[in-house]
């Protein structure tokens, strides 16, 4: 059969370019926000973070149906995302609260959705998305909330990059990261949320940080990770659409949308790897004497 | 003898008064009691034992920690005026592997001043090549921040808190692991500044660094042991009870504790 064909004709049908729209948007700022999350460390953060709205979306579905979903789990992520922010405002380690927190929120939204009716099928729903089956108004919120987050994350950009390299130096100079942190934490959750109907709450996690991760394996120009990320998952966005199409309509094998998109992503950051460890392996050969150490400095202090 | 206090006037206005202030984190206090003076153009060296309250101290000048007691003023004002203090933190607390150039570092020095959403214009790149210049970095103002040396990193940090314009520079243990060349630059850019009229706050081990550019001394060790002029207050005796040994020495260029190693 014509692969092509088949590939050009997939997003012809509506599901399938609603899907593309939803999955190319949320990939884009998800980039965008994922290369802050990299350089901030705030990878378990944002696995917490997906915890934490999963009962917002539960309560807000059980209430509202499928419209009450966002609703849910904006006012759950947001409430989520200033709680983390304060607690990271201590010194000491939170790690462990944060945890307990976000385990807890996550059995309520279980037991909330455990009442309903076709318990398994929700469940299933909110956790791993259902990219093919997005309604039109769905996609507009994904939209919306998207560009909240990417406002959110734009308007503070150089900021939060110099918090990210100097928290001393930053406050320093009379900036408060508190501020900062409570406006990327809630970046996150939004992305979260917008992401809840298409990939699902679970699945999320991937396109927060892989695109990221593999942004900072491509290169080290700080303005070039953020182009480098977003184009990334837009394209294993693309790729791994297009190949669930393939795989169904060609080989009649059905892969659920979602979790191919996070396993093209994941390729790919295995790709990128193993294309860094090789660059790496070639230079260090290289300019061996060049990595000989520069003289020990005299010591003349008491420690 | 010390070359410096002959450059700076009597008269020249007060850029830090601290009186009697104490600073504690959350209930322990970790600084009491600290009363000096430091004018424009005049440089001050901190020097204590590790824990003594020497970074506690200008982190209490920046106001990033609780003052329980006393005043501090910078340029007669308390909180101090924005963009009047400029801070450089120790270049070793830093992530090497953040993808930033040595450039864009120093331009984080403008980011205050430019404000929320405005990117750095023309005017900000001249200041921020002027900073370079000044630490004699210019040629690596491209380079990975990472890449550089640890001495080379120090002098950025310098550059980034010189580019932002400050009144009084805080300085956190800036020789620490420095090799010749670069103790020098950071020397001199440091002397040019005082003559431009920028009041310095060094934290340091090193006596020679202190003798170079200060004009006074203050002695921490949780509290202050001692206050005044270089020449006078650097005696044997009040080191000695500064570090809490009577088995310190001083030579031309260091305390030397028993017991420790250097580094």
């Amino acid at each position: 059969m014509d692969v092509w064909g088949a590939i050009t004709d997939a997003f012809s049908l509506p599901f399938m370019s609603r899907a593309l729209v939803v999955l190319l948007v949320l990939s884009l700022v998800a980039g965008v926000v994922g290369v802050l999350v990299n350089l901030r460390g705030l990878e378990f953060i944002s696995d917490g973070l997906t915890h934490a709205v999963f009962p917002g979306i539960a309560i807000g579905f059980v209430w509202g149906g499928r419209e009450g979903l966002f609703a849910g789990a904006i006012v759950a992520a947001v409430l989520t995302a200033v709680v983390l922010a304060v607690l990271m405002r201590r010194a000491v380690p939170v790690d462990a609260a944060i945890a307990i927190v976000f385990t807890a929120m996550f059995s309520i939204g279980v037991i909330v959705v455990s009442r309903q009716t076709n318990y398994v099928g929700q469940l299933e729903q909110l956790l791993f998305g259902r990219l093919l089956t997005i309604s039109v108004v769905e996609v507009v919120q994904t939209v919306v909330i998207c560009a909240v987050a990417l406002l959110l994350v734009g308007i503070t950009l150089k900021e939060q990059l110099f918090r990210a390299f100097d928290r001393t130096g930053f406050s320093a100079v009379g900036y408060r990261p508190f501020v900062l942190d409570l406006v990327l934490n809630v970046a996150i959750a939004l992305v979260v949320v917008a992401a809840s109907s298409a990939v699902g709450t679970l699945l999320v996690l991937a396109v927060l940080i892989v695109p990221g991760a593999v942004a900072r394996l491509v290169t080290v120009r700080l303005w070039l990770l953020f182009p480098v990320a977003a184009v990334f998952a837009a394209l294993a966005a693309w790729v791994g659409l297009t190949l669930g199409y393939v795989a169904s309509v060609g080989a009649g094998i059905n892969l659920p949308s979602g979790a191919t998109v996070v396993l093209v992503l994941v390729a790919g950051y295995a790709l990128a790897l193993a294309g860094r460890l090789l660059l790496d392996r070639f230079r260090r050969g290289k300019h061996q004497h060049d990595r000989m150490r520069a003289p020990q400095p005299r010591t003349a202090a008491v420690r | 003898m010390n070359e410096n206090d002959s450059h700076v006037p009597e008269n020249a206005p007060l850029a830090l008064h601290v009186d009697g202030a104490s600073f504690a984190y959350a209930q322990t206090p970790a600084l009491e009691d600290v009363t000096f003076d430091l004018r424009a153009g005049e440089a001050v060296a901190l020097i204590g034992p590790n824990g003594s309250g020497k970074s506690t101290l200008l982190k209490g000048v920046l106001g990033l920690i609780h003052r329980v007691a006393g005043t501090v003023e910078v340029l007669g004002e308390s909180p101090a005026p924005a963009g009047a203090v400029g801070y450089v933190p120790q270049a070793d607390e830093l992530d090497p592997e953040f993808p930033v150039t040595l450039e864009q570092v120093v331009m984080m020095g403008r980011y205050r001043s430019l404000g929320w959403l405005r990117l750095p214009g023309k005017g900000d790149r001249a200041h921020v090549a002027a900073a370079l210049d000044a630490v004699g970095l210019r040629h690596r103002a491209r380079a990975r921040f990472g890449e550089l040396s640890g001495g080379q990193q120090q002098r950025g940090l310098l550059a980034r808190a010189i580019a932002s314009g400050p009144r009084l520079l805080l300085l956190d243990e800036p020789f620490n692991g420095l090799d010749q060349e670069n103790r020098e630059a950071l020397v001199g850019t440091v002397k040019r500044l005082k003559a431009e009229g920028v009041a310095v706050l060094v934290s340091t081990h090193d006596l020679e660094l202190a003798r170079d550019v200060c004009e006074s001394v203050l002695l921490l060790n949780g509290g202050q042991v001692a206050f005044g002029p270089l020449d006078e207050v650097l005696s044997l005796e009040n080191v000695q009870r500064t570090f809490r040994s009577v088995g310190v020495e001083l030579d031309e260029h260091t305390v030397v504790v028993p017991g420790h190693t250097g580094h």
